[in-house]
């Protein structure tokens, strides 16, 4: 490389950051003394695990020296240090197996978001407006130990609440140990998109309440129902990778693979036969289906529980004709292996379990459970932590009694004001807690209500673990040391849990050993797997995997579901249109908005760049008198949002999709006050067995607003014919 | 004997994820325009997924195609910029060199892919943003043309460490960024001036197709088709 | 026809040089501002960078690139109306060349500054000049843009030494009126004229090696400016009818602007008597025969690209004829076929208004030509998916403004300089025709004419 141009890359930073300082001589830049030991220009690769979604990839950083702006001793300065520059899937971790999706290659833009928080916070104004001022760490420490010991020396430790996305590894463990220890609940799970209602009917089907692992690769017929598997759902990097193995990865072999859904995904995209299906009735095809093999006797199965999904019935009810049932059946059974994969929308129904229940069975027939080319899950070593305590139960505690129930509440990885219905009132809920301290990196719509905010370090500059929950047909549990020192005055939030239980006035019933995350995590890998080498070989790899004696699948007889009618809210005629959120590709559920690589990352179908959008089906677009991009009003029963249309071939008539993500009010300055967010206005359904949100379960209708068009397209063509050129 | 860098695209395997397109940006310091600029049409993605919808609901589908700089042999964007800056490489990569770009932006107009962009204000990264940059790729100011270059940055760093260990470069060794993070392992780069290579003989495929062949241009992107279920039907 | 004398000839040609109305400070004033406005947007555009204009992925050239070869056509009708009829003989030409020749200069030097203007880094464009570099790079002499540079330097050149050369005698005329530093001035730029016979001789010898040497010049000009398009394989650009096609437009857009500048100036300085229907009615004559030429390079062009329906031209066909830019194309062939033709063969209808209204018609048509090739097909160039659009925003629209502003400021200043009509080949004409008219009396007398 040329080291003119790295100096001037170089040159630029320091100049500029002396520029900075031109004319204010009092604040030249100092330069520290660097703290690591580094050699300029080479770049070294460190192991690390991404966090943006729940696949839980294995990656490598690419870091090379740079000096960067930081603050010590509460000075400002300059000081050379290895810097994270670009992330790469692990080629040996087993789930990656050497590939980051788009998102986790943009995942190293947190660690160096302009607004990320750099220093601990305290609320000085009324809650929810801001502004914050900057406090010591020590000032930090003592405002939330007063709260715990508080709550402790008046009996009340169970009105402490720690919310959490569901995490995995020693993180939940530490969080679930603690809060035992102290003697508040578990910590809540705030996960509405995620698939709760498949890992319980898998534990009905087969005995492990946890996603599946797909060996794609080795299979010769997958059918997906409503599942976005090669982009935004369960492990979509393996996924994609066993995907393209399937097609062109054995000479002569060819898989086949099908898609069954409303809304043409990016997944479905893919598939060399797409199957349109009315919502709520992807368990009745998969039952059909079913029938269909065991009636031709392909494979050996109870006729009479199927006795109700004829091919004509179940042709009637999904909108898919005789013909195609038939050949989709037969072709399932011939070629083996085959799999049957349910995910995203069908769930998302208040039929959910029904239908997760009714591909399982199919899949079971098919006699690929637990095979080569078939379905299995993933050993989860270590996985000790307690099940969490309901969210909703919590908001609707909260909302129900006058005096809040939960007195304090610690905040971490979940955004509920953003990411639930208005219909939950979780502002309300939330509004009310007298303390709430937020370990999060950004002020966003449920972080701006704390009253404390303890930055964590970015994933880049942490410890960092995970025992992924599917992907590979082997154990694996991931850890790594941080990839870099910390750029901001931030501090680990497992380090600083461990610190407060340490110092708490009311020692602990049973104290946490450990004085860093470090060290417990040291702890957990020994005890997984005993040897001097093994926790030096897992840091320096990324974790330890292997095959373990387990067995993957448990055998079982196939279940056949009882049948359950789909609900929706929103009468047909006031409410025509099916109402689709999907995770978008760019920010899934929206938490990933505020990476502004993502932001202007063209939506694969929709070519749309920092934008909102509403899919509408072309004919019925024009059937409303809309042309593409023209504002409509989305409203159901809980509420209205406005988004531009976008014509789509792919969509039935009546349904319309739109992305989730976009709508944040305050989440940086890349997302603030963009666009819609369409879950706000999804109705408060229900799974009934598991309590899941049902999220597709909402009817809307639309209406042509004045407003001007803020659909941004990549695609010139789509910009100006959307009917010619798509 | 000079290398011929290339690639082939399989259509089967590529889902349309975009990692490729976020890996580029990530690797090759483009800048991020913005909202205003990107309504504006300035957005820079050197490698994009192109989408097509064929028929109509429900026998709708979509085909997907990774676009980027072709590295034509007969590059149409060589003739026609006045000051070099467009220029061939001996190992058959069309060059883009920066500092002898004034900007005329004829290089963008004889492209037949439209794979080039331009600078249209200099690039500017909100701090800390900037601390991400790629040390080994420069920074391009306002008025300067700039696209895919194969990562050029990493076969210049291939060829420094084989000449050091005194090899010949093996084939998978040097993979641009897209390449390197494709999820399904539709791209593969490497050498078309080895026989042996992946590259070669995936450009020699019967599925293989150029993009835009009767240009003229001589890309050395192969694209290999999608299958069909019939196709696999009779294997 | 009544016969002037010399003296008051040379009197009224001379009076815009010698005198100056309010009318032309506050007119001067007025483009002037106009001109620093464009000046000042040219910087604003060099300082926050091209992205200020409408230009984007993939249409990459507008409205900078449309005024280029605009304002390049316009500079043909000079120099080749002038060199041609010049070299046939045409005695009507006489109070027309230098209006025209005036125009060819000023007009490239105005077109010459776009090439500038719409460059990334324009303060690199002295590359360009082919000089010995330490690090021995030259210009791609491959590329159009470098054979524009040289053509376009090579036609400036010889159109300033074109419109010079009979400047001459008018500058000693001027000089032999004035005193101070106006004689001192037009004492060095007319070499020491006397108006030996032999200085005539000379000047007539090299008069006539320009007008022959200036043709080929200014058609090779036009068509290298048309190979910026023709040599890349964009759709409806890559054909080898732009040369022709091109040159045939300068010279169509370049009597237009002729014509109208000669009614401005024929009202502005009062030389109703010199610039005289007639000049108007043949130089009308012109511009309809290229009016119908140009009509069948346009309807060639589309009839040859919609017969071949080859795919990746076809969407950037049809978008002119019946999509997006349709309006633009249909106000085209309105304006440059349509328009003309009643105005300028109907008799009732024919005058110096009507044949100024024709030709600011085709003025406007000519510019939405060159806008029409550039881009509809660069919007509609490679992969459907990478089509695009293309609006001006307000620092091209200025820009444009003003060149017509620097266009009417320079011919302005240009007009207080020096005559705008040519006062010797005036006098010549009119001695000639004296002497015409002697030779027939003489003839008739000696009884050898009927």
């Amino acid at each position: 490389m040329d080291r003119r141009n790295f100096l001037k890359v170089g040159a630029l930073t320091g100049a500029s950051a002396t520029l900075t300082s031109c004319g204010n001589p009092e604040h030249q830049m100092i330069r520290f003394i660097p703290e690591e030991e580094i050699q300029g220009g080479i770049a070294i690769w460190k192991p690390s695990v991404c966090p943006l979604c729940a696949t839980g990839c294995g990656m490598l950083v690419r870091v090379v020296d740079g000096e960067a702006e930081v603050i010590r001793n509460g000075k400002k300065g300059l000081i050379q240090m290895g810097l994270a520059r670009k992330l790469e899937g692990n080629p040996a971790h087993p789930i990656s197996q050497g590939k980051l999706c788009a998102r986790g290659q943009a995942a190293i833009q947190v660690t160096y978001h302009p607004d990320r928080i750099i220093h601990p916070l305290k609320r000085n104004g009324v809650r929810g407006s801001g502004p914050f001022q900057e406090i010591t760490w020590d000032e930090a420490i003592t405002i939330l130990l007063s709260q715990i010991d508080g709550l402790a020396a008046a009996g009340s430790q169970n009105a402490l609440a720690f919310l959490t996305k569901p995490m995995r590894g020693q993180r939940q463990t530490l969080i679930s140990r603690f809060m035992q220890s102290y003697g508040a609940p578990p910590p809540m799970n705030f996960d509405p998109f995620g698939d709760q209602v498949l890992r319980r009917a898998n534990a009905h089907s087969f005995g492990h309440e946890q996603l599946p692992t797909f060996d794609i690769a080795q299979s010769r017929y997958v059918i997906s129902f409503g599942a976005d598997f090669l982009g935004t759902w369960n492990a979509a990097v393996p996924q994609s990778a066993g995907y393209g193995e399937m097609r062109q990865g054995k000479p002569g072999h060819r898989g086949k693979f099908v898609q069954v859904e409303a809304r043409m995904s990016q997944t479905g995209a893919n598939a060399d036969e797409w199957v349109p299906v009315n919502p709520g009735t992807e368990g009745v095809l998969a039952l059909g289906m079913a029938h269909v093999i065991v009636n031709l006797k392909l494979r050996p199965g109870n006729l009479a529980a199927l006795a109700e999904y004829t091919p004509a019935e179940v042709a009637k009810r999904t909108g898919v004709k005789t013909e195609r049932i038939e050949r989709l059946a037969r072709e399932f059974a011939e070629n083996s292996p085959a799999i049957a994969i349910i995910g995203g929308t069908p769930l998302a129904h208040t039929n959910g379990m029904f239908s997760a229940l009714a591909v399982n069975t199919l899949n079971t027939l098919s006699g690929s459970m637990g095979k080569p080319g078939g379905i299995s899950f993933m050993p989860q070593p270590g996985k000790d932590a307690p099940p969490g305590t309901s969210f909703n139960k919590f908001v609707t505690e909260q909302l129900a009694s006058p005096e809040s129930p939960v007195k304090a509440l610690l905040l971490h990885e979940a955004n509920p004001v953003y990411g639930s219905p208005s219909a939950w009132r979780v502002r309300e809920a939330l509004s009310k807690i007298p303390f709430i301290a937020s370990f999060g990196s950004f002020i966003d719509e449920t972080s701006i209500l704390a009253d404390l905010v303890l930055p964590d370090h970015s994933f880049l500059e942490s410890w960092v673990d995970d025992v992924p929950e599917s992907g590979a047909g082997i154990a694996v549990a991931s850890v790594a040391p941080p990839a870099m020192r910390p750029i901001h005055q931030t501090r680990a939030m497992p380090d600083v849990l461990l610190d407060v239980s340490h110092r708490l006035a009311k020692p602990l019933q049973q104290p946490l050993p450990w004085k860093t995350y470090e060290e417990m995590l040291k702890d957990s890998f020994e005890s997984i797997s005993p040897g001097a080498d093994t926790w030096n070989n897992a840091i320096a790899n990324g974790g330890v995997w292997g095959k373990t004696g387990e067995p993957g699948v448990r055998p079982l007889v196939p279940l056949f579901p009882r049948y359950s009618e789909p609900e929706f809210d929103g009468e047909g005629v006031q409410f025509p249109f099916h109402f689709l959120p999907y995770k978008s590709q760019s920010f899934l559920d929206g938490s990933l908005a505020h990476l502004p690589w993502l932001q202007e990352l063209p939506d694969v179908l929709s070519t749309a760049m920092w934008s909102s959008w509403v899919e509408v089906h072309t004919e019925t677009a024009r059937g409303l008198g809309l042309v593409q991009g023209d504002v409509v009003e989305i409203s159901s029963t809980q509420g209205k949002i406005q988004a531009p249309v976008l014509l789509s071939p792919g969509i039935a008539p009546n349904v319309i999709a739109m992305p989730m993500g976009q709508g944040h009010e305050t989440f940086t300055r890349f997302a603030s006050g963009r666009g819609a967010n369409p879950i706000s206005i999804l109705a408060p359904m229900a799974e009934p067995e598991t309590g899941a949100l049902a999220w597709a379960a909402t009817r809307v209708r639309i209406s042509k607003v004045d407003a001007a068009s803020k659909l941004i397209l990549f695609a010139g063509g789509m910009r100006e014919h959307p009917d010619d050129h798509r | 004997m000079p290398h011929k860098w290339g690639m082939a695209v399989d259509l089967d395997r590529c889902t349309g994820c975009e990692a490729c397109v976020v890996a580029c940006h990530s690797e090759n310091n483009i800048p991020t325009v913005g909202e205003t600029e990107a309504a504006r049409g300035r957005a820079m993605h050197w490698i994009r997924i192109e989408r097509y919808w064929e028929g109509e609901f429900p026998e709708v589908q979509v085909k997907f195609r990774p676009v980027l700089c072709q590295q034509c042999d007969e590059a149409p964007c060589e003739p026609v910029c006045p000051t070099y800056a467009s220029s061939h490489s001996e190992d058959g990569l069309n060059s883009q060199i920066y500092n002898r770009c004034i900007g005329t932006r004829y290089c963008a107009n004889a492209c037949g892919y439209n794979v080039r962009f331009f600078n249209f204000f200099t690039p500017s990264w909100d701090k800390p943003l900037h601390l991400q940059l790629n040390p080994d790729v420069s920074v391009r100011e306002g008025g300067v043309m700039e696209k895919c270059t194969f990562c050029i940055q990493r076969i210049n760093a291939g060829k420094v460490s084989a000449g050091i260990e005194q090899r010949p470069l093996l084939d998978g060794e040097i993979q641009p960024a897209c390449v390197q993070s494709c999820t399904a392992n539709a791209l593969v780069f490497g050498d078309l001036a080895d026989p042996d290579s992946t590259v070669s003989k995936l450009s020699k495929s019967p599925r293989g197709t150029k993009l835009l062949e009767e240009l003229g241009t001589k890309p050395k992107v192969t694209y290999l088709q999608r299958g069909s279920w019939d196709d696999s039907q009779k294997r | 026809m009544t016969r002037k004398s010399d003296s008051s000839l040379t009197d009224d040609l001379l009076r815009p040089v010698f005198e100056t109305s309010t009318k032309f400070y506050v007119t001067a004033a007025v483009l002037a501002v106009i001109v620093a406005a464009g000046f000042g947007t040219w910087f604003y555009q060099i300082y926050w960078g091209m992205g200020v204009t409408g230009d984007n992925w993939p249409v990459f050239w507008g409205l900078h690139e449309t005024n280029f070869v605009f304002w390049i056509g316009i500079s043909h009708a000079g120099t080749l109306i002038s060199a041609i009829l010049r070299i046939v003989n045409a005695t009507w030409r006489r109070p027309v060349t230098r209006c025209a020749e005036v125009i060819t200069a000023f007009a490239l030097m105005i077109g010459a500054m776009f090439p500038l203007v719409h460059l990334g880094r324009p303060w690199l464009a002295w590359w360009l000049i082919p000089y010995p570099s330490e690090r021995l790079l030259w210009p791609n002499y491959r590329s159009p843009l470098v054979w524009d540079f040289f053509a376009i330097n090579t036609y400036l050149l010889s159109s300033l030494l074109f419109l010079a050369l009979p400047a001459i005698p008018d500058f000693a005329l001027i000089r032999d009126r004035t005193t101070g530093w106006r004689n001192w001035l037009y004492g060095k730029l007319s070499l020491g004229w006397q108006g030996t016979p032999r200085q005539w001789h000379r000047l007539e010898s090299a008069m006539h090696m320009m007008a022959l040497a200036i043709i080929p010049i200014a058609i090779s000009v036009h068509t290298i400016v048309s190979f910026d398009f023709s040599m890349a394989v964009v759709p409806m650009w890559h054909s080898t009818i732009f040369g022709p096609y091109f040159v045939v437009g300068a010279i169509f857009s370049g009597i237009a602007a002729l014509n109208i500048v000669m009614a401005i100036v024929r009202r502005m300085l009062h030389l109703e008597k010199y610039l005289q229907p007639i000049h108007f009615r043949n130089l009308g004559k012109l511009m309809l025969a290229m009016s119908l030429l140009w009509g069948y390079f346009v309807f060639n062009e589309r009839l040859v690209t919609w017969y071949g329906n080859t795919p990746h031209e076809m969407a950037a066909l049809w978008s002119t004829q019946l999509g997006r830019y349709s309006p633009m194309f249909w106000t085209m062939i309105f304006c440059n076929f349509i328009l003309p033709f009643p105005l300028l063969t109907i008799r009732k209808l024919r005058s110096i208004t009507a044949t100024v209204i024709a030709s600011c018609g085709v003025v406007i048509g000519m510019w939405l030509e060159r806008f029409l090739i550039i881009v509809p097909s660069l919007s509609y160039k490679g992969t459907s998916y990478s089509w695009g659009t293309y609006l001006p925003r307000w620092p091209e629209i200025v820009i444009f403004g003003a060149s017509f502003a620097a266009m009417a400021l320079l011919y302005l200043l240009f007009s207080k300089f020096i005559p705008i009509i040519s006062i010797w080949e005036m006098k010549v004409g009119q001695h000639s025709k004296i002497k015409v008219a002697a030779q027939v009396q003489e003839s008739e007398a000696a009884g050898e004419l009927v």
